[in-house]
Protein backbone atom coordinates (compact mmCIF):
# COMPACT_ATOMS: atom_id res chain seq x y z
CA UNK A 1 0.00 0.00 0.00
CA UNK A 2 1.59 3.23 -0.67
CA UNK A 3 -0.25 6.19 0.00
CA UNK A 4 0.63 9.60 -2.23
CA UNK A 5 1.68 10.62 0.24
CA UNK A 6 4.59 7.57 0.38
CA UNK A 7 5.09 7.50 -2.91
CA UNK A 8 6.58 10.87 -3.29
CA UNK A 9 9.08 10.57 -0.17
CA UNK A 10 11.85 10.09 -2.41
CA UNK A 11 11.18 13.62 -4.40
CA UNK A 12 11.02 15.17 -0.87
CA UNK A 13 14.52 13.52 0.03
CA UNK A 14 16.08 14.46 -3.50
CA UNK A 15 14.63 18.15 -2.76
CA UNK A 16 16.02 18.51 0.69
CA UNK A 17 19.19 17.19 -0.90
CA UNK A 18 19.80 19.46 -3.21
CA UNK A 19 18.67 22.47 -0.65
CA UNK A 20 21.51 20.98 1.41
CA UNK A 21 23.98 21.43 -1.61
CA UNK A 22 22.69 24.98 -2.67
CA UNK A 23 23.27 26.07 1.10
CA UNK A 24 26.66 24.66 1.59
CA UNK A 25 27.34 25.61 -2.16
CA UNK A 26 26.53 29.41 -1.31
CA UNK A 27 28.25 29.43 2.42
CA UNK A 28 31.37 27.89 0.70
CA UNK A 29 31.01 30.84 -1.81
CA UNK A 30 30.37 33.57 0.82
CA UNK A 31 33.36 32.77 2.79
CA UNK A 32 32.18 31.17 5.35
CA UNK A 33 33.10 27.92 4.62
CA UNK A 34 37.53 27.50 5.22
CA UNK A 35 38.03 25.06 2.02
CA UNK A 36 41.21 23.85 3.87
CA UNK A 37 37.99 21.80 5.86
CA UNK A 38 34.78 22.20 4.32
CA UNK A 39 35.37 22.74 0.15
CA UNK A 40 32.12 23.62 -1.42
CA UNK A 41 30.26 21.17 -3.46
CA UNK A 42 31.47 22.72 -6.79
CA UNK A 43 35.40 21.95 -5.57
CA UNK A 44 34.39 18.37 -4.81
CA UNK A 45 32.51 17.98 -8.03
CA UNK A 46 35.70 19.34 -9.68
CA UNK A 47 38.20 16.76 -7.62
CA UNK A 48 36.09 14.29 -8.85
CA UNK A 49 35.92 15.14 -12.66
CA UNK A 50 39.45 15.70 -12.26
CA UNK A 51 40.46 12.40 -11.13
CA UNK A 52 38.08 10.38 -13.60
CA UNK A 53 39.19 12.58 -16.94
CA UNK A 54 42.88 11.87 -16.15
CA UNK A 55 42.23 8.11 -16.02
CA UNK A 56 43.86 8.17 -12.38
CA UNK A 57 41.15 7.20 -10.40
CA UNK A 58 40.53 4.12 -12.27
CA UNK A 59 43.28 1.88 -10.63
CA UNK A 60 42.31 2.89 -7.22
CA UNK A 61 38.69 1.73 -7.99
CA UNK A 62 39.52 -1.44 -9.53
CA UNK A 63 41.95 -2.60 -6.54
CA UNK A 64 39.23 -1.43 -4.09
CA UNK A 65 36.63 -2.82 -6.23
CA UNK A 66 38.35 -6.28 -6.55
CA UNK A 67 39.44 -6.42 -2.72
CA UNK A 68 35.61 -5.89 -1.63
CA UNK A 69 34.32 -8.11 -4.11
CA UNK A 70 36.86 -10.82 -3.61
CA UNK A 71 36.28 -10.45 0.30
CA UNK A 72 32.65 -10.53 0.53
CA UNK A 73 32.71 -13.61 -1.94
CA UNK A 74 35.06 -15.58 -0.03
CA UNK A 75 33.50 -14.50 2.91
CA UNK A 76 29.89 -15.41 2.03
CA UNK A 77 30.67 -18.78 0.60
CA UNK A 78 32.94 -19.93 3.98
CA UNK A 79 30.37 -18.03 6.25
CA UNK A 80 27.96 -20.51 4.94
CA UNK A 81 29.70 -23.34 4.68
CA UNK A 82 31.19 -23.06 8.10
CA UNK A 83 27.87 -22.35 9.59
CA UNK A 84 25.97 -25.04 8.09
CA UNK A 85 28.55 -27.57 9.33
CA UNK A 86 28.76 -26.36 12.55
CA UNK A 87 25.01 -26.26 12.67
CA UNK A 88 24.87 -29.80 12.19
CA UNK A 89 27.96 -31.49 13.92
CA UNK A 90 28.11 -30.56 17.32
CA UNK A 91 31.73 -31.79 17.01
CA UNK A 92 32.48 -29.04 14.78
CA UNK A 93 30.73 -26.24 16.42
CA UNK A 94 32.02 -26.39 19.73
CA UNK A 95 35.49 -25.76 17.81
CA UNK A 96 34.15 -22.95 15.55
CA UNK A 97 31.79 -21.09 17.79
CA UNK A 98 34.47 -20.07 20.58
CA UNK A 99 36.77 -19.01 17.89
CA UNK A 100 34.14 -17.24 16.17
CA UNK A 101 32.68 -15.79 19.18
CA UNK A 102 36.44 -14.12 19.85
CA UNK A 103 36.42 -12.73 16.44
CA UNK A 104 32.55 -11.11 16.87
CA UNK A 105 33.95 -9.94 19.97
CA UNK A 106 37.13 -8.30 19.10
CA UNK A 107 36.98 -5.18 16.22
CA UNK A 108 38.77 -7.40 13.54
CA UNK A 109 40.08 -4.53 11.67
CA UNK A 110 43.01 -4.58 14.24
CA UNK A 111 44.80 -7.58 12.13
CA UNK A 112 45.11 -5.62 9.64
CA UNK A 113 48.60 -4.93 9.87
CA UNK A 114 49.05 -8.91 10.92
CA UNK A 115 47.25 -9.69 7.42
CA UNK A 116 49.89 -6.77 5.74
CA UNK A 117 52.97 -8.90 7.43
CA UNK A 118 51.58 -12.20 6.25
CA UNK A 119 50.42 -11.69 2.92
CA UNK A 120 52.26 -8.21 2.01
CA UNK A 121 51.16 -4.96 0.64
CA UNK A 122 48.85 -5.96 -1.88
CA UNK A 123 45.73 -7.24 -2.69
CA UNK A 124 45.77 -10.29 -0.89
CA UNK A 125 46.07 -8.75 2.93
CA UNK A 126 42.65 -6.64 1.41
CA UNK A 127 40.90 -9.74 0.64
CA UNK A 128 41.83 -11.27 3.84
CA UNK A 129 40.75 -8.75 5.94
CA UNK A 130 37.39 -8.00 3.96
CA UNK A 131 36.68 -11.82 4.17
CA UNK A 132 37.00 -11.97 7.97
CA UNK A 133 34.85 -8.69 8.36
CA UNK A 134 32.27 -10.19 6.08
CA UNK A 135 32.71 -14.60 7.02
CA UNK A 136 31.99 -14.40 10.85
CA UNK A 137 29.05 -12.23 10.24
CA UNK A 138 27.36 -14.92 7.93
CA UNK A 139 28.65 -17.59 9.86
CA UNK A 140 26.40 -16.52 12.66
CA UNK A 141 23.84 -15.21 10.74
CA UNK A 142 23.45 -19.14 8.94
CA UNK A 143 24.62 -20.81 12.42
CA UNK A 144 21.97 -19.07 14.65
CA UNK A 145 19.05 -19.28 11.28
CA UNK A 146 19.67 -22.92 11.14
CA UNK A 147 19.01 -23.54 14.70
CA UNK A 148 15.61 -21.70 14.30
CA UNK A 149 14.22 -23.61 11.46
CA UNK A 150 10.70 -24.39 11.50
CA UNK A 151 10.89 -28.03 12.92
CA UNK A 152 7.41 -29.29 11.33
CA UNK A 153 9.61 -28.51 7.99
CA UNK A 154 12.39 -30.77 9.10
CA UNK A 155 10.19 -33.73 10.34
CA UNK A 156 7.97 -33.45 6.91
CA UNK A 157 11.32 -33.57 5.08
CA UNK A 158 12.08 -36.35 7.10
CA UNK A 159 9.13 -38.87 7.12
CA UNK A 160 8.89 -38.14 3.08
CA UNK A 161 12.00 -39.80 2.98
CA UNK A 162 14.96 -36.91 2.61
CA UNK A 163 18.17 -37.51 3.75
CA UNK A 164 20.21 -34.81 5.52
CA UNK A 165 21.62 -33.05 2.23
CA UNK A 166 18.04 -33.34 1.40
CA UNK A 167 17.31 -31.02 4.73
CA UNK A 168 20.34 -28.79 4.29
CA UNK A 169 19.28 -27.97 0.47
CA UNK A 170 15.45 -27.74 1.19
CA UNK A 171 14.85 -26.19 4.37
CA UNK A 172 18.28 -25.26 6.05
CA UNK A 173 19.48 -23.43 2.76
CA UNK A 174 16.38 -21.08 1.80
CA UNK A 175 15.42 -20.84 5.25
CA UNK A 176 18.34 -18.68 6.27
CA UNK A 177 18.55 -17.37 2.66
CA UNK A 178 15.81 -14.49 4.29
CA UNK A 179 18.44 -13.77 7.05
CA UNK A 180 21.60 -13.73 4.75
CA UNK A 181 19.69 -11.58 2.39
CA UNK A 182 18.80 -9.10 5.13
CA UNK A 183 22.39 -9.03 6.21
CA UNK A 184 23.80 -8.60 2.87
CA UNK A 185 23.60 -5.02 3.18
CA UNK A 186 26.14 -4.89 6.26
CA UNK A 187 27.92 -7.53 4.52
CA UNK A 188 28.69 -4.98 1.69
CA UNK A 189 29.75 -2.59 3.84
CA UNK A 190 31.42 -4.77 6.20
CA UNK A 191 33.16 -5.76 3.10
CA UNK A 192 34.33 -2.08 1.83
CA UNK A 193 35.64 -1.03 5.42
CA UNK A 194 37.91 -4.05 5.17
CA UNK A 195 39.46 -3.30 1.84
CA UNK A 196 39.50 0.53 2.68
CA UNK A 197 40.75 -0.22 5.87
CA UNK A 198 43.86 -2.48 5.04
CA UNK A 199 44.61 -0.01 2.20
CA UNK A 200 45.01 2.65 4.86
CA UNK A 201 47.39 0.51 7.15
CA UNK A 202 49.81 -0.05 3.89
CA UNK A 203 48.95 -0.19 0.31
CA UNK A 204 50.20 1.52 -3.19
CA UNK A 205 46.62 1.69 -4.59
CA UNK A 206 43.35 1.61 -3.61
CA UNK A 207 40.66 4.34 -2.20
CA UNK A 208 41.71 4.34 0.81
CA UNK A 209 45.78 4.42 -0.16
CA UNK A 210 44.11 7.76 -2.08
CA UNK A 211 42.26 8.78 0.63
CA UNK A 212 45.45 8.74 3.43
CA UNK A 213 46.74 10.26 0.32
CA UNK A 214 44.51 13.54 0.39
CA UNK A 215 45.19 13.27 4.26
CA UNK A 216 48.82 13.68 3.93
CA UNK A 217 48.75 16.46 1.66
CA UNK A 218 45.75 18.46 3.13
CA UNK A 219 43.51 17.95 0.29
CA UNK A 220 39.86 17.91 1.28
CA UNK A 221 38.46 18.07 -1.94
CA UNK A 222 39.72 15.05 -2.65
CA UNK A 223 38.64 13.75 0.64
CA UNK A 224 35.50 14.58 0.03
CA UNK A 225 35.40 13.25 -3.40
CA UNK A 226 36.72 9.57 -2.54
CA UNK A 227 33.83 9.63 0.22
CA UNK A 228 30.88 10.45 -2.09
CA UNK A 229 32.57 7.90 -4.71
CA UNK A 230 32.76 5.11 -2.35
CA UNK A 231 29.15 5.52 -1.19
CA UNK A 232 27.90 6.16 -4.90
CA UNK A 233 29.23 2.62 -5.74
CA UNK A 234 27.85 1.30 -2.07
CA UNK A 235 24.76 2.20 -2.98
CA UNK A 236 25.17 1.40 -6.38
CA UNK A 237 25.38 -2.38 -5.17
CA UNK A 238 22.90 -2.12 -2.63
CA UNK A 239 20.40 -1.66 -5.49
CA UNK A 240 21.83 -4.74 -6.77
CA UNK A 241 21.33 -7.05 -3.31
CA UNK A 242 17.50 -5.65 -3.41
CA UNK A 243 16.75 -6.65 -6.87
CA UNK A 244 18.42 -10.21 -5.83
CA UNK A 245 16.59 -10.37 -2.43
CA UNK A 246 12.98 -9.75 -4.25
CA UNK A 247 14.13 -12.61 -7.05
CA UNK A 248 14.95 -15.19 -4.74
CA UNK A 249 12.22 -14.57 -1.92
CA UNK A 250 9.65 -13.97 -4.44
CA UNK A 251 8.06 -16.73 -2.70
CA UNK A 252 7.05 -14.30 0.41
CA UNK B 1 2.32 -41.55 15.57
CA UNK B 2 5.84 -40.00 16.15
CA UNK B 3 7.00 -43.49 17.34
CA UNK B 4 4.55 -45.41 14.25
CA UNK B 5 6.78 -43.47 11.49
CA UNK B 6 9.88 -43.59 13.36
CA UNK B 7 10.68 -39.91 14.48
CA UNK B 8 11.11 -41.04 17.86
CA UNK B 9 11.68 -44.43 19.46
CA UNK B 10 9.07 -45.68 21.44
CA UNK B 11 8.81 -44.90 25.60
CA UNK B 12 7.97 -48.30 26.03
CA UNK B 13 6.85 -51.14 24.11
CA UNK B 14 7.57 -51.89 20.62
CA UNK B 15 5.96 -50.55 17.24
CA UNK B 16 4.93 -53.68 14.54
CA UNK B 17 4.30 -53.27 11.48
CA UNK B 18 3.31 -55.61 8.14
CA UNK B 19 3.98 -53.08 5.87
CA UNK B 20 8.08 -51.75 5.11
CA UNK B 21 8.43 -47.90 7.07
CA UNK B 22 8.73 -46.50 3.32
CA UNK B 23 5.30 -47.59 2.88
CA UNK B 24 4.11 -45.23 6.02
CA UNK B 25 3.15 -41.95 5.31
CA UNK B 26 1.85 -39.22 7.77
CA UNK B 27 -0.07 -36.44 7.10
CA UNK B 28 0.54 -33.82 10.12
CA UNK B 29 -1.80 -31.04 11.55
CA UNK B 30 -0.09 -28.34 10.17
CA UNK B 31 0.12 -28.82 6.96
CA UNK B 32 3.84 -28.12 6.81
CA UNK B 33 4.46 -27.53 2.99
CA UNK B 34 7.78 -25.68 1.79
CA UNK B 35 6.76 -22.06 1.56
CA UNK B 36 10.09 -21.32 -1.01
CA UNK B 37 8.36 -24.08 -3.28
CA UNK B 38 5.32 -24.41 -5.76
CA UNK B 39 2.87 -27.06 -4.93
CA UNK B 40 3.95 -29.15 -7.58
CA UNK B 41 7.43 -29.03 -6.77
CA UNK B 42 6.20 -29.94 -3.20
CA UNK B 43 4.11 -32.95 -4.15
CA UNK B 44 7.30 -34.02 -6.17
CA UNK B 45 10.12 -33.71 -3.79
CA UNK B 46 9.01 -37.02 -2.06
CA UNK B 47 9.12 -38.99 -5.29
CA UNK B 48 12.26 -37.03 -5.89
CA UNK B 49 13.49 -38.41 -2.35
CA UNK B 50 13.16 -41.87 -3.66
CA UNK B 51 15.21 -41.69 -7.03
CA UNK B 52 12.48 -40.90 -9.20
CA UNK B 53 13.81 -38.45 -11.63
CA UNK B 54 12.75 -34.61 -11.71
CA UNK B 55 10.54 -34.88 -15.04
CA UNK B 56 8.67 -38.24 -14.14
CA UNK B 57 8.11 -37.01 -10.46
CA UNK B 58 6.64 -33.37 -11.66
CA UNK B 59 4.65 -35.77 -14.37
CA UNK B 60 2.69 -37.72 -11.05
CA UNK B 61 2.67 -34.07 -9.27
CA UNK B 62 0.53 -32.96 -11.55
CA UNK B 63 -1.79 -35.69 -12.10
CA UNK B 64 -1.98 -36.21 -8.01
CA UNK B 65 -3.01 -32.54 -8.22
CA UNK B 66 -5.45 -33.09 -10.57
CA UNK B 67 -7.03 -36.24 -8.88
CA UNK B 68 -7.36 -33.74 -5.42
CA UNK B 69 -9.03 -31.21 -7.37
CA UNK B 70 -6.14 -28.83 -7.91
CA UNK B 71 -5.12 -29.35 -11.31
CA UNK B 72 -4.37 -25.53 -12.42
CA UNK B 73 -2.42 -24.68 -9.31
CA UNK B 74 0.45 -26.54 -9.39
CA UNK B 75 2.43 -23.34 -9.92
CA UNK B 76 1.03 -21.41 -6.98
CA UNK B 77 3.20 -21.52 -4.02
CA UNK B 78 1.68 -22.43 -0.41
CA UNK B 79 1.13 -18.65 0.18
CA UNK B 80 -1.34 -18.23 -2.49
CA UNK B 81 -3.20 -21.37 -1.64
CA UNK B 82 -6.23 -21.42 1.16
CA UNK B 83 -5.73 -23.67 4.26
CA UNK B 84 -8.05 -26.20 2.26
CA UNK B 85 -5.96 -26.27 -1.03
CA UNK B 86 -2.81 -26.83 1.35
CA UNK B 87 -4.65 -29.09 3.09
CA UNK B 88 -4.87 -30.87 -0.22
CA UNK B 89 -1.39 -30.24 -1.60
CA UNK B 90 0.37 -31.99 1.53
CA UNK B 91 -2.41 -35.07 0.89
CA UNK B 92 -1.08 -35.24 -2.45
CA UNK B 93 2.47 -34.67 -1.75
CA UNK B 94 2.07 -38.26 1.25
CA UNK B 95 -0.04 -39.87 -1.64
CA UNK B 96 2.05 -39.53 -4.36
CA UNK B 97 4.30 -42.08 -2.29
CA UNK B 98 1.52 -44.60 -2.85
CA UNK B 99 1.56 -45.42 1.36
CA UNK B 100 -0.04 -48.74 2.74
CA UNK B 101 -0.40 -47.33 6.01
CA UNK B 102 -1.56 -43.35 5.95
CA UNK B 103 -1.35 -41.63 9.68
CA UNK B 104 -3.59 -38.70 10.48
CA UNK B 105 -2.74 -36.48 13.37
CA UNK B 106 -6.22 -33.92 13.38
CA UNK B 107 -5.48 -33.23 9.70
CA UNK B 108 -8.54 -31.13 9.48
CA UNK B 109 -8.88 -29.68 12.54
CA UNK B 110 -7.95 -26.33 11.15
CA UNK B 111 -10.44 -26.02 8.09
CA UNK B 112 -13.74 -24.59 8.51
CA UNK B 113 -16.93 -26.81 8.45
CA UNK B 114 -17.55 -27.19 4.60
CA UNK B 115 -14.19 -27.37 3.25
CA UNK B 116 -13.31 -29.95 5.69
CA UNK B 117 -16.50 -32.08 4.79
CA UNK B 118 -15.83 -31.78 1.45
CA UNK B 119 -11.88 -32.54 1.76
CA UNK B 120 -12.84 -35.73 4.34
CA UNK B 121 -15.20 -36.91 1.26
CA UNK B 122 -12.43 -36.93 -1.01
CA UNK B 123 -10.22 -38.51 1.39
CA UNK B 124 -12.33 -41.58 2.32
CA UNK B 125 -13.21 -41.93 -1.55
CA UNK B 126 -9.58 -41.99 -2.34
CA UNK B 127 -7.98 -44.19 0.94
CA UNK B 128 -10.96 -46.90 -0.60
CA UNK B 129 -10.03 -46.73 -3.90
CA UNK B 130 -6.40 -47.25 -3.16
CA UNK B 131 -7.14 -49.93 -0.43
CA UNK B 132 -4.52 -47.71 2.08
CA UNK B 133 -4.86 -48.39 5.63
CA UNK B 134 -5.30 -45.45 7.78
CA UNK B 135 -4.70 -44.84 11.43
CA UNK B 136 -6.38 -41.30 12.42
CA UNK B 137 -6.69 -39.41 16.01
CA UNK B 138 -9.06 -36.84 16.14
CA UNK B 139 -10.84 -35.17 18.79
CA UNK B 140 -14.33 -35.32 16.58
CA UNK B 141 -16.61 -38.31 17.33
CA UNK B 142 -18.46 -37.91 14.50
CA UNK B 143 -15.44 -37.53 12.02
CA UNK B 144 -14.38 -41.07 13.72
CA UNK B 145 -17.48 -43.06 13.40
CA UNK B 146 -18.06 -41.70 9.44
CA UNK B 147 -14.18 -42.61 8.94
CA UNK B 148 -13.50 -45.79 10.60
CA UNK B 149 -13.78 -49.46 10.84
CA UNK B 150 -12.47 -49.18 14.60
CA UNK B 151 -12.54 -46.78 17.02
CA UNK B 152 -10.24 -46.93 19.66
CA UNK B 153 -10.59 -44.89 22.98
CA UNK B 154 -7.76 -43.47 24.45
CA UNK B 155 -7.52 -42.56 28.16
CA UNK B 156 -6.89 -38.97 29.75
CA UNK B 157 -3.12 -38.57 29.94
CA UNK B 158 -0.45 -38.26 30.53
CA UNK B 159 -0.49 -42.31 30.84
CA UNK B 160 -2.89 -42.39 28.09
CA UNK B 161 -3.44 -45.87 27.19
CA UNK B 162 -6.58 -47.65 25.14
CA UNK B 163 -9.71 -48.47 26.84
CA UNK B 164 -12.02 -49.79 24.34
CA UNK B 165 -12.26 -50.93 20.69
CA UNK B 166 -15.31 -50.10 19.45
CA UNK B 167 -16.28 -51.83 16.22
CA UNK B 168 -17.96 -49.75 13.29
CA UNK B 169 -20.67 -51.73 11.60
CA UNK B 170 -21.83 -49.41 9.04
CA UNK B 171 -20.54 -50.96 5.43
CA UNK B 172 -17.97 -50.28 2.48
CA UNK B 173 -17.59 -48.79 0.18
CA UNK B 174 -19.19 -45.70 2.25
CA UNK B 175 -19.96 -41.95 1.86
CA UNK B 176 -19.04 -40.17 5.05
CA UNK B 177 -21.55 -38.12 5.06
CA UNK B 178 -24.32 -40.62 4.63
CA UNK B 179 -22.84 -42.75 7.44
CA UNK B 180 -24.11 -40.42 9.70
CA UNK B 181 -27.89 -41.04 8.85
CA UNK B 182 -26.82 -44.94 8.78
CA UNK B 183 -29.24 -46.77 11.82
CA UNK B 184 -25.65 -47.39 13.46
CA UNK B 185 -24.27 -44.18 13.54
CA UNK B 186 -26.65 -42.77 16.72
CA UNK B 187 -26.28 -45.75 19.33
CA UNK B 188 -22.76 -46.17 18.32
CA UNK B 189 -22.34 -42.14 18.87
CA UNK B 190 -24.37 -42.48 22.43
CA UNK B 191 -22.20 -45.72 23.67
CA UNK B 192 -19.01 -44.09 22.90
CA UNK B 193 -20.05 -40.26 23.97
CA UNK B 194 -21.01 -42.20 27.53
CA UNK B 195 -17.44 -43.19 27.86
CA UNK B 196 -15.52 -40.19 26.55
CA UNK B 197 -17.20 -37.97 29.17
CA UNK B 198 -16.80 -40.22 31.48
CA UNK B 199 -13.34 -40.67 30.73
CA UNK B 200 -12.68 -36.85 30.66
CA UNK B 201 -14.93 -35.75 33.74
CA UNK B 202 -12.46 -38.38 35.01
CA UNK B 203 -9.57 -36.09 34.44
CA UNK B 204 -11.09 -32.76 35.14
CA UNK B 205 -13.26 -33.69 38.19
CA UNK B 206 -13.24 -29.59 39.06
CA UNK B 207 -14.13 -28.45 35.71
CA UNK B 208 -16.97 -30.58 35.28
CA UNK B 209 -18.39 -29.38 39.09
CA UNK B 210 -18.76 -26.10 37.66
Amino acid sequence: MTTPAARWVWLRQLAAFVVVLAVWEVAGRAGLLNPLYVPAPSQIGAALAESFSDGRIWPHLEATFTAALGGLALGIAVGIVLGVIAALVPVVAELVEPVMTLLNAIPRVILAPLFVIWLGIGLASKVALSFILVAVLIFFTVFSGIRQVDRKLVERIITLGGDRWALVRHVYLPSVAAWILSNLKVAVGFAFTGACVGEFVAATRGLGYLLSFAQSTYNSALMFAIIFLILAVVLLIFAAAGQLEKYLLRWN
Amino acid sequence: MRAVIGLQPPIAGTVELDVAPAEVGILFQDDALLPWRTARDNVALGLVFHRLDRAQALAQADEWLARLGLSGFGNRFPRHLSGGQRKRVALAQVLALRPKLLLMDEPFASLDAIVRARIIQDVAELVEHERISVLLVTHDLEEAISLSDHIYLLSQGPRARLTRDYPVPIPRPRDPMGARTHPAFAPLFDEIWKDLSLEVGHGTRAEAAE
